[in-house]
């Protein structure tokens, strides 16, 4: 049987229709979710009426109960345990000077031995698009050694935007499930987004905007350390192509430096622009072994297998100087 | 794309973060399932219908839309876009005036040079100058052509490749000189744009010359496709990506062969239905707005020769390289060696189109030497049973996928010999079972019972096909785990 565009538009109209009464508020979200612009604009221009609609009617939390149940993972978008939505007083001082405490310095700083290296058995590489494929080789290097790697990266999310995933949530949840002896990360391809503060919003890339930042890194720095038992190798960035991009990651690296500050007996920061961008100087290629090779991907902003092999190494020597076995 | 971020620090040093900046996403485009695409495909259809009796307006509102659906992968490619349908219109005008034979051939020649030139820049360039610089270099020979990345505009193989079917049909005969704002929405129509199927200029520019006919909208069909392909692509293709190929091919060394052999036989039903799922889907969306694109798959892996495979898998590729490679280089004219050799030639740069990558030469190697040993083999051996030609082609398939999908050649070496290492079966679970009992399982019965499902959709009432749409996204949506919908693998070619 043929139809008329009459039943064409029967079929897509009911279609939108019921879609918009069960799915509304995901238009929503989805739209509150991503960076202005004109695609931005138009999802939330159906987004917010559905979104209004959806909340009067109860098809929205049938379907919302669907999506409980079919949907793999759990939620990590913000909200809940360890979110940085419950950030507490990021002020908490006594006699308004934070305490130093001795975790705060690598004993080889201080010209005194380090602890007796132990057995590393299991490592989390984890991040957003940037440590992949870093993880594979990282694994594909300490897997023959029996030292177990879980992989976990989560593409498009950021310490500054919680939408799809909330780091501080997500950190803890990673830790509660694998108690990892080392942990790897590597991300930033996606910062820069404005981040809720007590006294309103702060933008990139003011000072205020790095604060924050160090202050939700070093949060998951904390979570992952497991009080002193394991070590975090946290990559710093090498500098992007794009000049809009390098501003963010000279402001995310210094953060993530002042958020390790407390703890530099147990996180190690490695510098990636040290090996990939001396003196913060993009560069697709390289020398490595003797021969020029292209480290980076067209992108401009992640390394390829090449790049990602030789961060792998720096990750490997790293890790040799805490445990025994890598 | 607007907006940003604008700040003063406290040095009253202003700074300005470009929103699009943001969020870095991989081979970013309206990908068909997701909210961006639903938000912008029913306006588009309920519009391309009102307007559809109006040419003047309907042809220039749907090039529009093509075009802003391709900016949301990057606006800059839309200029490359626009520039390959200006450049081989001209070259189609030069040809349509021209008396000279031999002036003709000159500017087909230089029209499909340029377009290929056009490729090599942007998709091949790094893979090259790597390698030749590497060859130069062991021949102490300083000659270093600079390293450099360049970004790849998505969809460029697929239409370059029609551009270059529009320039050559013209030349041939074959197809008229269209109206540029034909051709223009003949090479960027959303649905087919970013990963096929590779539309003949002939099948789809005739199309364009009239309004098509309201009274014969196959909605059901559409509305089918469209369903069937979401849920081969985020149900089993994403879920079998997920759970056993993506972890296997990352670090075949964590796995014993019981999980590898698993993994190659989910990643021939994942790429399957990844690949056949968009194109169900573009062409579901196609019927829908009145047009028809050609069939691209037709149960592949029930296919009992190599031959027979090529004409299920990727068909408008096969036909393509088919019409535009192998039979000028002199198809099966040639002898039984020289059709091998045609035959090895032709897959050869089949692999290549999909990427810059010697594991695509590989595998395009290996269905060439399928192809050809089958060739020569067929008159002196005698032909086995239908059932053991199946098993072998569907093994040998299977296992050419190894190098197509390994991120290098050394992990792909890693992956073989992790075929015959000792292990568990770890990755194994009822929904990996399913997955591939229903991809492998349906291909192999008679197409009857999804001809009869289908036929049963085109009979159902528009309400019914409405209400039952919305259940298969909200569904299909449902299975979504966190983030998005990964792309599709062919957007990378």
């Amino acid at each position: 049987m043929r139809h008329r565009p009459k039943d064409l538009l029967i079929c897509c109209g009911l279609a939108v229709l019921l879609l918009t009464f069960a799915e509304g508020r995901s238009v929503r979200h989805s739209g509150n979710e991503m960076s202005a612009g004109w695609e931005r604009t138009l999802v939330l221009a159906v987004g917010n009426p559905a979104g209004w609609l959806a909340d009067r009617l109860p098809l929205a939390d049938a379907a919302s109960a669907l999506s409980k149940a079919l949907k793999p993972g759990e939620d990590l978008s913000g909200g809940g345990a360890g979110s940085f939505a419950n950030a507490g007083s990021r002020t908490a001082t006594a006699g308004g000077v934070p305490p130093v405490t001795p975790d705060a310095f690598d004993p080889r700083a201080l010209g005194q031995k380090p602890p007796s290296p132990r057995p590393l058995k299991t490592v989390l590489v984890t991040g957003d698009s940037m440590s992949q494929p870093l993880d594979a080789e990282v694994a594909r290097s300490l897997t023959p050694k029996g030292i177990k790697v879980f992989r976990d990266a989560h593409i498009g999310t950021g310490i500054s935007d919680t939408s799809l995933v909330d780091w501080g949530k997500l950190s803890l949840l990673q830790v509660k499930k694998d108690r990892p002896d080392a942990v790897v990360m590597f991300m930033g391809a996606n910062e820069g987004f404005p981040m809720k503060v007590a006294a309103g919003e702060v933008k990139c890339c003011t000072a205020a905007w790095a604060a924050e930042y160090a202050y939700r890194a070093r949060r998951m720095m904390d979570t992952y350390r497991r009080g002193g038992v394991a070590r975090v190798f946290w990559l710093l960035l090498p500098a992007p192509r794009s000049k809009a991009r390098q501003d963010i990651a000279r402001v995310v690296n210094a953060a993530l430096y002042t958020a390790a500050s407390p703890y530099r007996a147990q996180v190690r920061i490695l510098d990636m622009g040290a090996i990939f961008t001396p003196g913060g100087h993009y560069r697709d290629a390289m020398s490595v072994g003797g021969r020029e090779q292209i480290v980076r991907q067209a992108d401009g902003v992640h390394l390829n297998g090449t790049g990602s092999r030789l961060a792998a190494d720096r990750v490997v020597a790293a890790l040799r100087g805490d445990f025994t076995g890598p | 794309m607007g907006g940003g971020s604008a700040s003063a620090t406290t040095t009253g040093e202003r700074r300005f973060v470009p929103s699009e900046t943001l969020r870095f996403r991989p081979f970013a485009t309206m990908v068909f399932p997701s909210i961006e695409f639903a938000v912008f495909f029913p306006p588009v259809l309920a519009l391309n219908w009102l307007l559809m009796s109006r040419p003047r307006l309907h042809k220039p509102f749907i090039l529009f839309c093509s075009y802003v659906f391709y900016a949301a992968a990057n606006p800059k490619f839309c200029l490359l876009l626009g520039g390959v349908t200006l450049g081989n219109q001209a070259a189609a005008t030069l040809i349509d005036r021209s008396d000279s034979a031999r002036r003709r051939k000159a500017i087909v020649t230089a029209a499909v040079v340029l377009n290929l030139l056009t490729l090599g820049v942007f998709k091949y360039y790094g893979f090259f100058a790597q390698d030749v610089n590497d060859l130069l270099d062991s021949f102490g020979l300083g000659l270093p052509i600079p390293l450099v990345t360049i970004a790849l505009p998505i969809g460029l193989s697929f239409f370059v490749f029609q551009a270059i079917s529009y320039t050559v049909d013209v030349y041939r005969g074959l197809c008229e000189r269209a109206k540029t704002i034909d051709v223009a929405l003949y090479l960027s129509f959303f649905p087919h744009l970013v990963a096929g199927p590779i539309v003949r200029a002939r099948e789809f520019l005739p199309q364009l010359a009239s309004p098509r006919d309201p009274a014969q909208v196959a909605i059901g069909t559409g509305v089918f496709l469209v369903g069937l392909g979401l849920v081969k692509k985020v149900v089993i293709a994403d879920f079998l990506a997920r759970h056993v190929v993506d972890p296997t091919f990352a670090v075949p060394e964590a796995y014993g062969a019981p999980d590898m052999w698993l993994a190659i036989y989910c990643y021939a039903a994942q790429i399957y239905c990844d690949f056949s799922g968009y194109t169900d889907i573009a062409i579901g969306l196609a019927l829908l707005t009145g047009y028809v694109f050609p069939r691209n798959f037709h149960s592949p892996y029930r296919a009992s020769s190599f031959r027979d495979f090529w004409r299920r898998w990727h068909m408008t590729l096969s036909r393509y390289l088919r019409d535009f490679l192998y039979i000028p280089l002199g198809g099966n004219r040639k002898g039984k060696w020289g059709t091998a050799r045609n035959l090895m030639i032709t897959m050869l740069l089949g692999g290549l189109w999909h990427g810059a990558a010697w594991g695509f030469v590989l595998w395009g190697g290996l269905h060439g030497l399928y192809l050809g040993a089958e060739r020569i083999l067929r008159d002196r051996v005698k032909a086995p049973p239908t059932w053991v030609g199946w098993l072998i082609v569907l093994n040998l398939v299977v296992l050419a996928w190894i190098p197509f999908r390994a991120p290098d050649l050394n992990i792909a070496g890693a992956f073989l010999g992790r075929l015959v290492h000792p292990g568990a079966l770890t990755l194994l679970n009822p929904g990996v079972v399913i997955a591939l009992l229903l991809v492998f399982g349906l291909q192999l019965i008679p197409e009857r019972p999804i001809e009869a499902l289908r036929m049963r959709f085109e009979n159902l009432s528009p309400a019914a096909l409405g209400l039952g749409l919305a259940t298969c996204i909200a569904v299909v949506g449902a299975t979504v785990p966190g983030q998005a919908v990964p792309p599709f693998i062919y957007f990378q070619f």
